[in-house]
């Protein structure tokens, strides 16, 4: 396996199409980072040269992203969460991320309450929709079916069953309490 | 700003009596071969050595010894960014910063960052700056911290070194690698990688033509992202100190690259993808 440095040249454009972590400069394509060089055949005319490291790929979240994380803090108008992974790779430094009130689900956007959404300390899925403007942190939305609420807690500290898309019951109290729930894929879920 | 309040100094005027009593033998010769057996007006730098992944705790971190000079680097980040402004939407933020330690230098210095510190990590900001990618990181934040364990010459051309080590280390995009070299004009010779008495001593010939270099230099794509100088030298005797320090630079860049592939081969050693 051929390794290569910074600033290698790696070859002309005309041969690879590049992928990650290589650039193109004039025609030729140079590695940006220090790992091993790959070279797939997609399918398509020309392979794909991009460069790897072994260690965690650095991802950050990006739009479109699905991503979990933990809610923080709530409030009336959003909740604030911490992302902890994105995809399946975690992160090292967490990143703060806000889910608005109308983002969390797809209909009837006025009449979300996110008390009755999420709580702190739930574990969330959701997808990145904007990396949110100089005051603001990542904007996150979970109005889509496989979104929402995937583990939480309820106030006896057992952790909750969901029902139905909006609520899930302790097992211990049979008490049932109000989130927005994700619909998770049948082989997702372990026995 | 932190000050020291618990150590008394002297008055700012008042210099160390050890300055005054200066040996003949402190003038250093400005013919004849040089301290360490190494050439005149030929660019022969110190062997280096550098490893990288020395600081478990950190994303990327490099050690660097050349000569008696040894100086450490770490990096972490990408992060978040505390502070948010305009520039921050689109690409990513590099913030360096380089001490000394209080045992360095022959004279011993203080813990909190002087003038001469704040200088060179705004060298060394500048230097690295141009060589990342750092539109693939926004709103994040790289630090880059360099450590100096003793200062024996030239260390911010070493420091630029190490830095950029740690940062292809630490998995951050870069363009190019930065290198550094610094050499040291004294009357009609020169000598490239000054130790520290090189620097600071000066000769006893006349003072014209004498000054220090030192460049920071992109091997691959042929550029030059720092320089910086001081003294007094000729139009001439620059450009040739440039292209004499980019001869150093190309001299240093296999024993990078070797200590570069050596780590990323220790990190995963086997790779059984076609």
């Amino acid at each position: 396996m051929k390794l290569c440095v910074p600033g290698d040249k790696l070859c002309s454009s005309e041969d690879c199409i590049p992928g990650t972590g290589v650039y193109l400069r004039h025609g030729y394509i140079y590695s940006s980072l220090a790992g091993y060089v790959l070279r797939k055949n997609e399918g398509e005319e020309l392979p794909v040269i991009s460069v790897v490291r072994e260690t965690e790929t650095q991802l950050l979240p990006d739009v479109g992203a699905i991503v979990t994380c933990k809610v923080t803090s709530i409030n009336p108008r959003f909740a604030k969460v911490h992302i902890l992974y994105v995809g399946s790779t975690p992160l090292k430094d967490r990143f703060r991320g806000t889910i608005r009130k109308e983002d969390v689900r797809a209909t009837e956007k006025d009449k979300v309450e996110t008390y009755k959404s999420f709580r702190p300390g739930d574990i969330v899925l959701a997808k990145v929709i904007s990396l949110g403007d100089v005051q603001s942190n990542y904007l996150l939305t979970t109005a889509e079916n496989e979104l929402g609420v995937v583990v939480a807690h309820s106030e006896a500290g057992a952790q909750m069953v969901p029902i139905s898309w909006c609520e899930m019951q302790c097992p211990l109290t049979h008490s049932k309490e109000f989130r927005k729930v994700a619909r998770v894929q049948p082989e997702y879920l372990q026995a | 700003m932190p000050t020291d309040t618990k150590r008394v100094r002297g008055p700012e005027v008042s210099q160390s009596p050890s300055l005054f009593s200066c040996d003949p033998a402190a003038v250093l010769p400005s013919k004849g071969p040089r301290a360490d057996g190494r050439r005149r007006d030929q660019v022969d730098v110190r062997p280096v050595f550098v490893r990288c992944g020395l600081v478990s705790q950190a994303k990327g971190s490099a050690y660097l010894e050349a000569g008696n000079t040894k100086l450490m680097c770490c990096v972490y980040g990408p992060r978040e960014t505390d502070r948010k402004d305009e520039t921050d939407m689109k690409c990513g933020r590099l913030t360096t910063d380089m001490r000394f330690a209080p045992f360095s230098c022959p004279e011993r210095g203080s813990w909190i960052q002087g003038s001469q510190d704040k200088d060179f990590s705004l060298m060394l900001h500048e230097s690295l700056q141009p060589a990342i990618c750092l539109h693939k990181y926004p709103r994040s934040q790289i630090e880059v911290s360099v450590m100096v364990l003793e200062n024996s010459g030239s260390v911010l051309a070493h420091a630029v070194t190490c830095a950029s080590l740690a940062l292809a280390d630490a998995g951050i995009e870069m363009y190019d690698l930065v290198l550094g070299c610094s050499m040291r004009q004294d009357g009609t010779s020169y000598v490239v990688d000054p130790s520290y008495m090189e620097e600071n001593g000066c000769s006893s010939v006349s003072c014209e033509n004498q000054g220090g270099l030192t460049v920071a230099f992109l091997p691959s794509l042929n550029q030059i992202s720092g320089l910086q100088s001081d003294g007094d030298m000729t139009e001439e005797t620059l450009t040739a100190g440039v292209r004499t320090c980019i001869e150093g630079c190309y001299k240093l860049y296999p024993v990078i690259q070797r200590a570069l592939t050596k780590a990323v081969r220790k990190a995963a050693p086997s790779q059984s993808e076609s």
